[in-house]
């Protein structure tokens, strides 16, 4: 029998595939983030709930396309659709009438929709069990020339769209006119609405593109991972540990965040068969960066978080 | 009779209505009620966190599964007596909350709050799962801690029981309550309304940061340590990160602000399941119904029930007394 140290050296051999399932979990992880900071910076209000939206859209997408069996497209778009409407719900009802009130309070609402997704889905849907996950795309694949890596063209697609979704954010808020307007808010809601700006109309566009964001990043993690109403819920923890890399308002730091977060999550797999390896490197990432990246007053100095 | 006298004869039969009552119900009514009382214990420790110092905690349950867990492990795992296992499980919550509330040095309360999402997932989802210590998570079989017994009289009973952690509950209050009108409260109140403030004048605000951190997880440690011996065993379900958030949510919609809003918290979770099986819906829907009301309720009394309520109830004897033509000031006084 190998000694267990040297067992666990034929790892190595994993770490190419590995690298793959780290990327792709990296990519959806940067849509999640991104949907996060993009409604931090506009609306100042840190989503808790923003896991919760992902997963209920998602089960959205799952009812239309695994259990209805319609086309996964039609699917993914019904749940952008959810996810959307969810985040202006969320917006226009309740984090509009707070203006002013103390930031606890907008967390802590943000925490009532929490648990109301998540109670609503678990009546829904089951809380736990096995659920199929919504395939956009055939898992079959390709093998990178010159190794014997296979990348699943999911797997290539997941990663395109949401590093291509999360990039075009950036772009959205540095070229348009919606994306000028939204800058103008996160600065300073006052002077924008001097300006006038329509700050409510921009608050709730960036909630409704932010949650859609999320919904996309729910179905795209689907394959892979054993999704659940739980575990969907909590992948606000990954998108934040994403979103505090990136000091919740750099929009490409907080992809390079994700894409960090994703290998950091699986490289220790092929070498530990323990469970609950993802949780602890999301941890210890998310110690290191808060450590680190934040200074006393740094993520405060907007005073409206 | 005065006022404070009045109040004082009025809690004591409060308080007796409460511990001879469940004498008359059934042993599975009074398993629920001591639950209750655990979860106000749990309730307590949010408003010592988020009420006195309005720091927001989503790892109040990990908190309870230190507690739980080193009770557990010492008592099936290691012979110990629950008498030595208990202090050692709350002193193991409190080093954990101290721990977790060091990075407060340098965070603002919102990241800190992330901060204890990450600590309650990496608790429910690593610390507790078969594999990684079960020394202390037990493995595979759970710990199954017996209740002990006090001065020779078995708490086997339900209502031995009861007895036992109601009693816990009041004196949990009744520290915390000497706290929030002493010298300490003042100090808490003055680091949660404006750290800057406090620093100034020369408080450590780091220091009573930490140490209402630790009175916090302290309390909830001994929460959980008291479900571990209620339930008869202890699984890493009963303390996950969905707990905490539903905590959270329950002491909100109570009201944060006030000692009060632990003993409320308890009658809404023996009587809102219940109600909701009352009007033939599952139990299972008292989550949704906590969600919802926050969210009604943030936006439309965002200082919790408890206050609320005290505060309509002060005004309408006010009112009462004024139409009596009586001194408002005088009404007011003897509340």
């Amino acid at each position: 029998m190998l000694h267990p140290v040297i067992a666990s050296l034929s790892g190595f051999s994993l770490l190419p595939s590995y690298t793959v399932i780290g990327l792709t979990l990296g990519g959806v992880y940067a849509l999640a983030a991104t949907g996060l900071v993009l409604i931090y910076r506009v609306s100042g209000v840190l989503n808790f709930a923003h896991g919760a939206v992902a997963m209920f859209s998602t089960f959205v997408a799952y009812q239309i396309s695994v259990v209805a069996g319609v086309p996964s497209i039609i699917g993914l778009a019904a749940a952008v659709a959810t996810g959307a409407a969810l985040g202006f719900a969320i917006e226009f009802l309740t984090i509009r009438p707070l203006t002013g009130r103390p930031p606890l309070t907008k967390v802590a609402v943000t925490i009532a929709w929490l648990l109301v997704l998540q109670t609503a889905a678990g009546l829904i849907w089951g809380s736990t069990g096995y659920h199929r996950p919504v395939q956009l795309v055939g898992s079959n694949g390709f093998t990178v020339p010159l190794t014997n890596v296979v990348v699943g063209y999911d797997q290539l697609t997941i990663f395109l769209v949401a590093v291509g979704l999360s990039l075009g954010t950036s772009a959205l808020l540095r070229w348009t006119s919606l994306g000028v307007q939204m800058r103008a808010v996160a600065d300073d809601p006052q002077a924008a609405r001097l300006w006038g700006i329509d700050v409510d109309r921009v608050s709730a566009a960036s909630w409704m593109i932010g949650s859609g964001m999320a919904a996309v990043a729910g179905v795209l993690i689907t394959p892979l991972l054993n999704f659940d109403t739980y575990s969907l819920t909590v992948l606000v923890i990954d998108a934040f540990t994403a979103a505090l890399i990136g000091r919740l308002t750099n929009l490409p730091l907080t992809v390079v965040g994700a894409i960090l977060l994703g290998l950091v999550q699986y490289y220790p797999k092929a070498f530990f068969s323990q469970a609950g390896l993802s949780e602890l490197s999301t941890f210890a990432l998310a110690i290191i960066t808060l450590a680190v990246v934040f200074r006393p007053g740094l993520a405060t100095s907007r005073g409206r978080a | 009779m005065s006022g404070a006298a009045r109040s004082r004869v009025g809690l004591a039969v409060v308080v007796a209505a409460v511990a001879l009552l469940p004498a008359l119900e059934s042993d599975f009514q009074r398993g629920l009620d001591s639950d209750a009382v655990i979860i106000a214990l749990l309730v307590l420790s949010v408003v010592v966190l988020t009420g006195f110092v309005g720091q927001i905690s989503f790892c109040q349950y990990s908190f309870a599964a230190i507690g739980a867990f080193t009770v557990g492990a010492l008592m099936d795992g290691h012979g110990w007596s629950f008498w030595l296992a208990l202090p050692v499980g709350v002193a193991a919550a409190v080093l954990t909350g101290v721990l977790v509330g060091i990075p407060a040095l340098r965070l603002s309360g919102l990241l800190l709050a992330v901060l204890t999402i990450a600590v309650a997932l990496f608790t429910d989802r690593f610390l507790l799962v078969t594999g990684t210590w079960d020394g202390f998570s037990g493995g595979a079989v759970p710990w199954h801690p017996e209740r002990p017994s006090l001065l020779g009289a078995p708490l086997t009973g339900s209502y031995a029981y009861y007895l036992f952690v109601l009693a816990i509950l009041c004196a949990a209050i009744l520290v915390v309550w000497n706290l929030r009108t002493g010298k300490t409260g003042r100090v808490l109140r003055a680091v949660r309304d404006s750290e800057l403030a406090a620093a100034t004048v020369g408080l450590d605000v780091t220091a009573w940061k930490l140490a209402a951190f630790g009175l916090s997880a302290g309390l909830a440690g001994l929460a959980g340590a008291l479900l571990a011996v209620r339930i008869g065993s202890v699984s890493p379900g009963s303390y996950d990160f969905l707990h905490s958030v539903q905590l959270t949510a329950l002491a909100t919609v109570m009201g944060v602000s006030t000692i009060a809003s632990a003993p409320a918290a308890a009658v809404g979770t023996v009587f809102g399941p219940e109600l909701l099986s009352g009007i033939s819906v599952s139990s299972t829907w008292f989550p949704l119904l906590i969600g919802g009301t926050l969210i009604v309720q943030l936006v439309l009394v965002p200082e919790g029930a408890v206050v609320r309520t005290r505060n309509d109830i002060a005004r309408l004897s006010r009112l009462l007394s004024a139409r009596r033509g009586r001194d408002p000031a005088v009404a007011g006084a003897s509340r």
